[in-house]
């Protein structure tokens, strides 16, 4: 899964065994970016 | 019912005019007024595919308010009710992304207003997105309504009847429409639709002139008055033989 650091902006891969961390600082606050899909929505 | 309608313009604009029917049932007036909102068909945005959205608005609602802009509709049989006209947007913050944005794949389907703001991007900001624009009807979603305040009134006759007596404050006698004096019409914001302005000292009296009703009309641009009237009428037309079809067993 791919997140970014709150703090340093970088670009963080998470897997299942290092927890909810930044691996160059330490951070504990990760954002999740929007895919890059294309998305379709209906009008209502 | 008479065969033959008499239509009189009062004011007439583009995307708005006034006009009187005279020789309609109140029925008959009723129904145009519904047809001209919710049966004439109209180009709409139906569905929008996002390729880029970093503005502070959800996919949903910026796709909400594309639906909501009047597209210029084609002439009658040029698009089948299934088929669609795509549309783009690419705008890139520092920005307001505007109606007049979009980019048509159609001539003959393009925003009909250029003014309309979509999002305002801040800097860094994207909005990258296809719609897809479908023919459809008022009755199925707002969006696809042509007329836009329509309404009508009774025409109203003013007759004077004498003067007021002598000693008698004057009252202000607030109307509003279109009113018939001597076969002359007048619009009541000629006299700020206020009778005393109009009879000073007169004693007057009004009443509804039968069958006659004059209508205001607006569009959203989508096409001319006269082609949503029009339109309107063939319509009820359409539905009346489709029922004549449907009887006659």
């Amino acid at each position: 899964m791919s997140y970014k650091c709150s703090r340093c902006k970088r670009d963080v891969q998470l897997d299942e065994y290092g927890g909810v961390r930044c691996p160059y600082c330490g951070h504990r606050v990760l954002l999740k970016e929007r895919s890059r899909d294309v998305k379709e929505v209906d009008v209502q | 019912m008479s065969a033959e309608y008499d239509v009189e313009f009062v004011e007439r604009e583009d995307r708005e005019a006034r006009f009187l029917v005279r020789g309609v049932t109140p029925g008959f007036a009723n129904g145009i007024r519904r047809a001209m909102v919710a049966d004439v068909p109209t180009m709409a945005i139906d569905t929008v595919r996002f390729v880029e959205n970093s503005s502070v608005m959800f996919d949903e609602q910026l796709a909400l308010r594309l639906g909501l802009v009047p597209l210029t509709t084609p002439p009658v049989g040029e698009f089948g009710e299934d088929e669609t006209v795509t549309l783009s947007i690419d705008v890139e913050g520092p920005a307001t992304a505007y109606s007049g944005d979009l980019v048509s794949s159609d001539d003959l389907v393009e925003p009909a207003d250029e003014n309309v703001p979509i999002i305002e991007l801040k800097d860094g900001q994207r909005l990258e997105a296809e719609a897809d624009a479908v023919i459809d009807r008022g009755k199925d979603h707002a969006k696809h309504q042509g007329g836009v305040a329509v309404g009508y009134r009774h025409l109203q006759r003013v007759e004077v009847e004498g003067d007021l007596p002598e000693f008698e404050d004057e009252e202000s006698r607030i109307i509003r429409g279109v009113i018939e004096d001597d076969g002359e019409l007048v619009s009541t914001s000629e006299f700020d639709h206020d009778l005393s302005n109009r009879y000073p000292g007169k004693e007057v009296r009004i009443e509804d002139v039968p069958n006659a009703f004059v209508f205001h009309v607006e569009t959203d641009g989508s096409f001319p008055i006269e082609e949503l009237v029009t339109r309107a009428a063939d319509t009820i037309a359409e539905r009346a033989t489709e029922l004549e079809d449907a009887v006659q067993l």
